[in-house]
Parts: structure tokens; C-alpha cells; sequence
């Protein structure tokens, strides 16, 4: 493409005489115009600089997750570990759990049972390799008033000596995973989506950030990293999932996606595992067995959060009684 | 102004633009580089799968001090130690077993220390029904009275299981009632919570959005 200094010529109707003075004042003048102006345009996308090394290229350049084929996953995973490697000095583990057949996931917390410790929210916290600082949560513990549910009346930043407390109940909240999910429907480029087995899932190099979801959640359940996260290398999990507790980027959405990285593997989320109650119960709603299956025909009161909006969660709270 | 002069101009408005774009992301005023004061790391302890007690079973597998179930350390074989109760019928505990606090049910109605212990060999437990049972193997006691709790916890629905959902998969565990439950006094104890939300958070996200995430939207 030309630019368009080098057409303009004499002014109409200039005279023979003034011509080549005329082009050679026009040249110079376009040409250290040229320099200057690419000059600028470079030191404005500075920015791109960043993309310095083959990897970050390699993400952008990146198929769609559903189109990627066996062996460029695999490419993908080991650029993956590459990256994690050489920022952490930790050698990850990085797999590309699928869906099971004939399983769908479903969540039961029994809030007779919780006491509101808050191991839930930093066992997830350690599965999953949140940002330490800024920090970034998935669950959150909300106190509440006994003898009725009224989300007004929730607090989240109780600090007594000890819990319970008399008087209250508490109701951890986290991604419900949704049947109906609104932030799926939301997300204009598709880097959210609902897979077979009842988890909403986030592709992290296909999220661009738009927040979109965050907005549609009635949950409040996502989280997005503004900062880029920060996790100190001794803490960080090494047994990872592509779409799972692998390191987010700055820039990118992220929530509760049921610990991928170990339910599609047959072991139980990590915030279960840590509850001191047992109130946490979890597994697969298509096997009769299942402890989720046995309460959801033995229990008579549960309750789905924000049930009026449709959304139909995989997430249930009940009530013993 | 002619068709030159314009060009001049648009391209002067141009690089200034560039240059412009170009100082701020070299200056980044933005803020993208600002420093954060960093949160505290959250205690381990707070991450670990422990549970509120330790049970018989679980001391003489971490081989910590299992003195206390040797009763023949200190009793004598055909001497059952007698009981005495207090005016409120609760009995009367020996100092050597003072660390034993009975409390078991609203009314302390199941107190009395042979409703669950063998009184002919104190090392075994009892069921109302004569079964006699190990003291690491104390589940089915506490089911011989509390029927619907322990079919419950037979499925999973009461207590925790851990490990694999999947059972073909891998092993899971599942804890017994005095992991949770000090059969002397059962009632759940009362837990420390770990820190709450960090408030850093709120203020980080404000700066950025305009609003606060931290505060329940629900
Ligand atoms: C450190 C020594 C010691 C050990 C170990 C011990 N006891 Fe005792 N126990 C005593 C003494 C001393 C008494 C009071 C004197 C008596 O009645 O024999 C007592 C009393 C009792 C009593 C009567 C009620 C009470 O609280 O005083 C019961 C029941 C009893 N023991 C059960 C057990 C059982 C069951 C075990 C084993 C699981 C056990 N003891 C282990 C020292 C011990
Ligand atoms: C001899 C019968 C009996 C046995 C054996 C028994 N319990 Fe109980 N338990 C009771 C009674 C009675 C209550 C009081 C129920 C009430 O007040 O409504 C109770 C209450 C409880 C409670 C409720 C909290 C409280 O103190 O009120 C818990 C928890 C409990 N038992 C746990 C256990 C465990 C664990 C075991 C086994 C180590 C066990 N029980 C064995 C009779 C028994
Ligand atoms: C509800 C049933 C129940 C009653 C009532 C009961 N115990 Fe126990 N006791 C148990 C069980 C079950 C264990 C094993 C606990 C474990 O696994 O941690 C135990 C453990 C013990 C131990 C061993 C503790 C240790 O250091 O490991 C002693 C001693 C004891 N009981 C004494 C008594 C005395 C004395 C009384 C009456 C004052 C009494 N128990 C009443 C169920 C009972
Ligand atoms: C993972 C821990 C855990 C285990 C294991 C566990 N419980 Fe509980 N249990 C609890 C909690 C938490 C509560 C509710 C707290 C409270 O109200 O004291 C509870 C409550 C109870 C109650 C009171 C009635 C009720 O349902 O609220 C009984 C009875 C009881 N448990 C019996 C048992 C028996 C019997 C077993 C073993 C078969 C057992 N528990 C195993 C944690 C446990």
C-alpha cells in the first residue's frame, strides 16, 4: 500500500519552474513524515512485544478446544507444562480430562451439618491454584439467620472465636452448574460451555474477557482476574487439567468447575474431602447408588438457590429432618 | 485550507496520536504495574483433611500414646470397677479418668459407662443387645441406639466419605462415628474458623470496576 503522502503533488495549477523544488521538499518532508509516524505506530503496540517468545505465539494462534485434534492437544498440554515450568520451577502434570458416559455430576450440602469453618473455601483454594493476591475464591460462606433464607441478611466476613455461632447457619455458595446455564449463553465467543457430564467448563486461552458471564450469574460465582494472578511456587498443585486448575492468565474468567482434574479421574472434590461435618456430598446422579442419588430420594427438603430464575442448579442444599 | 495543508495535518494528528499511545504505555500511568501489597498465606492447617478427633483406632495407627485404652494397666481382671453417681445421676468419674467428660444426649440420658463398655472385660464394647465389639470397632455400637444415623452413614449420606467417588477406580475411606464424635460427649465441638474473605480484594476490584465483587449479590 502506498501512503498517500507520495501522492500529493504541487498545488493545482503551480507553476513548471516551482516543480522539482517542489517534489524534493514534498519527498523529504513524506519521508521523515514515513519514519517518524512508523516509528510511533511501533512504540504503540508495544504492547505486542509481550508475545516475545514462541509460546505466547503458539496460544494465539491456538484452534478452538473442540477442534483440536488428539495429537495437537497433546502439543498443547506439553506447551502447557512448558510455560508452568519455567514460571513456577515445578514440573506440572497436565492432562485433558473428557467427560465419563453415563455420568452427570450433582452436588448435595447439607446445611444441618455445616458449621461455617471455611476449609471448603481454602482446600479449593490450594486444589485449584487461585491467585493468592490478589485473592480469588470460588467459594464463599455466607452466615445466616436461622428460620429463614434471606439473602439480605447474609453476611460473609464473620470472624468469631468459634463457629457455629448460636443463632445462625451457614450456606456455602460456589458455581451451581447450572442445567439451564446463563453464562454460557452470554459469552460471545464460546469459551464457556456446559460438557456432558453437568459441568460448566471455561477453555482460559479461548476467554477473552468480556465478563459477560460474570454479569448473567445469579450466583455470583465467577471470578476474574484483573491482576495477574499470584501464586507462590510451593503452593502450587502440580496434578493438573486443561480445563481445570491450571494457571489462569490475567484477562481471563474462572469458578468452580466441580475439581475437573480429579472428579473426571473418580475421586471426590477437594472441598468435600476437607469437611469436617460431612456436609459436602457429591457423585453421580445416574448411578442409584450414589450418596447424591440416595439423598435425593431420601431427603424430603431441598432447597435450589434462586429456583424462580430457571436456571435449574446441579447444586441442591436440604435440610435433615 | 488546501488539499496539502489537510494531509499535513492529518498525518501531524496521527503521529501525535502514536506518540501519545506510545508515552502511555511506556509511562503505563494505568496502573497495570502497580504494586499490590500481598495477602497473607492462609495457614495449612486450614487445608488439611483432618478430622475433629482422633479416634482409639487412629492413635494406635499413628502410634501416638494409646496408654489410655490399656484397662488392664491399671484394673484388675475379675474386679469390674464399681460405679457412683451424682444426685443428677451422672456418674462419678476417677481422677485417672478426668479427662473423660460424659455428656451424651440433651438430658445426659446415656451415661452410664456400661451401656456402651463390657463390665466383665472392660476392653471390649457392648451393644443393649450382647454383641460384643472391639474398642477401635465402635460404629455398630453407636448404631445399635442411633439406627437411622448409622443406616445413613452405611451409604454415605451421614458422616464423610473421601478418596474415589468411582469405586472401580480407586479406594475410598470412610470415617467412623468417633473421628467426629467423642462417643463420652458426642455433640459436634466447636471449630476455629479460617480467615474470612480478604478484604484487599474489595479494594483491588473497586479501583478497577467500580464496584465491589466481595459483597454477596445473592
Ligand atoms: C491409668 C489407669 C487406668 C486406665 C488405663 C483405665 N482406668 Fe478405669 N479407672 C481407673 C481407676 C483408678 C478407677 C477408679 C477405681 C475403680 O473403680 O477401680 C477407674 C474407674 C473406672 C470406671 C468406673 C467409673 C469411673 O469413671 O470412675 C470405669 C467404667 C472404668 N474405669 C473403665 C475403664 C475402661 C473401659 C478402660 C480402658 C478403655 C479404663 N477404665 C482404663 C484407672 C484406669
Ligand atoms: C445406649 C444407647 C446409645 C448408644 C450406644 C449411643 N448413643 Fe448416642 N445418644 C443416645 C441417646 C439416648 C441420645 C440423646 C437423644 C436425645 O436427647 O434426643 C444420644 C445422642 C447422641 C448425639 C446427639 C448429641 C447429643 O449429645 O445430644 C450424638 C451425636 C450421638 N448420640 C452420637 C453417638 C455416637 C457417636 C455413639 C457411638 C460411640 C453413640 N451415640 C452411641 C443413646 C446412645
Ligand atoms: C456411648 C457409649 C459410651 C459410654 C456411655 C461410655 N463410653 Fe467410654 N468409650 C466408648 C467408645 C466407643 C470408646 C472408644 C473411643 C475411640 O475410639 O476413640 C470409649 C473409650 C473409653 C476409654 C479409652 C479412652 C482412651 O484414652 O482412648 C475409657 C477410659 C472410657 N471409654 C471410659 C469410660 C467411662 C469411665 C465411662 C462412664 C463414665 C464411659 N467410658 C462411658 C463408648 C462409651
Ligand atoms: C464427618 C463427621 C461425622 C461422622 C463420621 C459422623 N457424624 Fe454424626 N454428626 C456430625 C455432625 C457435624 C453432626 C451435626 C452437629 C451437631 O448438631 O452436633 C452430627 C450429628 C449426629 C447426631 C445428632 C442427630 C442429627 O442427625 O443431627 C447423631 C445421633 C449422630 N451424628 C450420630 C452419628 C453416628 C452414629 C455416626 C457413625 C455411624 C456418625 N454420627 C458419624 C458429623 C459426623
Amino acid at each position: 500500500m502506498s501512503h498517500p503522502i507520495v501522492q500529493s503533488g504541487p498545488p493545482a495549477g503551480g507553476g513548471a519552474e516551482a516543480g522539482d523544488g517542489m517534489h524534493r521538499r514534498s519527498f523529504l518532508r513524506s519521508s521523515a513524515v514515513l519514519t517518524t509516524g512508523l516509528a510511533a505506530l511501533a512504540a504503540s503496540l508495544s504492547p505486542l512485544l509481550e508475545l516475545k517468545d514462541l509460546t505466547t505465539l503458539e496460544r494465539f494462534v491456538q484452534k478452538y478446544y473442540k477442534e483440536l485434534t488428539p495429537e495437537e492437544m497433546a502439543k498443547v498440554l506439553q506447551r502447557i507444562e512448558r510455560d508452568v515450568e519455567e514460571e513456577y520451577k515445578v514440573r506440572p502434570h497436565v492432562r485433558d480430562l473428557k467427560p465419563m458416559d453415563g455420568v452427570e455430576f450433582v452436588y448435595a450440602l447439607n446445611l444441618t451439618r455445616c458449621i461455617g469453618c471455611r476449609k471448603c473455601v481454602h482446600a479449593c483454594v490450594a486444589e485449584n491454584n487461585q491467585s493468592r493476591t490478589p485473592e480469588i475464591q470460588y467459594i464463599r460462606v455466607l452466615k445466616l439467620p436461622h428460620g429463614s433464607i434471606d439473602m439480605e441478611k447474609a453476611q460473609h466476613d464473620y470472624s468469631p472465636e468459634t463457629v457455629p455461632e448460636k443463632g445462625f447457619f451457614y450456606m456455602p455458595v460456589q458455581c451451581q452448574q447450572c442445567k439451564n446455564p446463563p453464562c454460557v449463553k452470554v459469552c460471545p465467543v464460546n469459551a464457556t460451555w456446559q460438557e456432558k457430564d453437568g459441568i460448566t467448563v471455561i477453555d482460559y486461552d479461548w476467554c477473552i474477557g468480556c465478563r459477560y458471564c460474570a454479569a448473567a450469574c445469579p450466583f455470583w460465582a465467577r471470578r476474574f482476574n484483573f491482576t495477574k494472578p499470584l501464586i507462590p511456587k510451593e503452593r502450587l498443585n502440580p496434578e493438573m487439567a486443561y480445563l481445570g486448575n491450571r494457571p489462569r492468565r490475567q484477562g481471563v474468567m474462572e469458578k468452580c468447575h466441580f475439581c475437573v482434574q480429579r472428579t473426571r479421574a473418580g475421586r471426590y472434590p477437594a472441598c468435600l474431602e476437607v469437611c469436617p461435618a460431612g456436609a459436602r456430598k457429591f457423585g453421580n446422579i445416574l448411578d442409584p447408588e450414589s450418596e447424591v442419588s440416595q439423598i435425593l430420594s431420601r431427603k424430603r427438603v431441598f432447597i435450589q438457590l434462586k429456583e424462580e430464575m430457571g436456571t435449574s442448579p446441579r447444586f441442591f442444599y436440604y435440610f435433615d429432618v | 485550507m488546501n488539499a496539502a495543508n489537510k494531509t499535513a495535518a492529518a498525518q501531524g494528528a496521527l503521529i501525535l496520536c502514536f506518540l501519545a499511545l506510545a508515552g502511555y504505555f511506556v509511562l503505563n500511568p494505568g496502573g497495570n504495574g502497580v504494586h499490590v501489597q500481598e495477602v497473607p498465606l492462609v495457614d495449612v492447617a486450614f487445608t488439611n483433611r483432618a478430622t475433629a478427633r482422633m479416634s482409639a483406632a487412629e492413635v494406635i495407627r499413628t502410634e501416638g500414646d494409646a496408654s489410655g485404652q490399656d484397662c488392664y494397666a491399671c484394673h484388675e481382671r475379675d474386679k469390674p470397677p464399681k460405679l457412683k453417681f451424682n444426685p443428677d445421676q451422672s456418674v462419678v468419674n476417677a481422677k485417672e479418668h478426668m479427662d473423660i467428660t460424659m455428656g451424651h444426649g440433651s438430658h445426659n440420658r446415656n451415661n452410664n459407662c456400661f451401656n456402651c463398655h463390657n463390665e466383665t472385660n472392660l476392653e471390649l464394647l457392648q451393644t443393649r443387645d450382647g454383641k460384643e465389639l472391639k474398642l477401635v470397632d465402635s460404629a455398630p455400637l453407636c448404631g445399635s441406639c442411633h439406627g437411622p444415623t448409622y443406616r445413613d452413614w452405611e451409604v454415605g449420606i451421614h458422616g464423610r466419605t473421601s478418596g474415589y467417588w468411582k469405586r472401580d477406580a480407586g479406594p475410598f475411606e470412610r470415617q467412623i462415628c468417633v473421628s467426629c464424635h467423642d462417643p463420652h460427649s458426642p455433640k459436634f465441638r466447636p471449630w476455629k474458623p479460617a480467615p474470612g474473605p480478604h478484604s484487599m480484594r474489595s479494594v483491588a476490584v473497586q479501583a478497577d470496576s467500580g464496584h465491589s465483587t466481595t459483597t454477596p449479590h445473592l
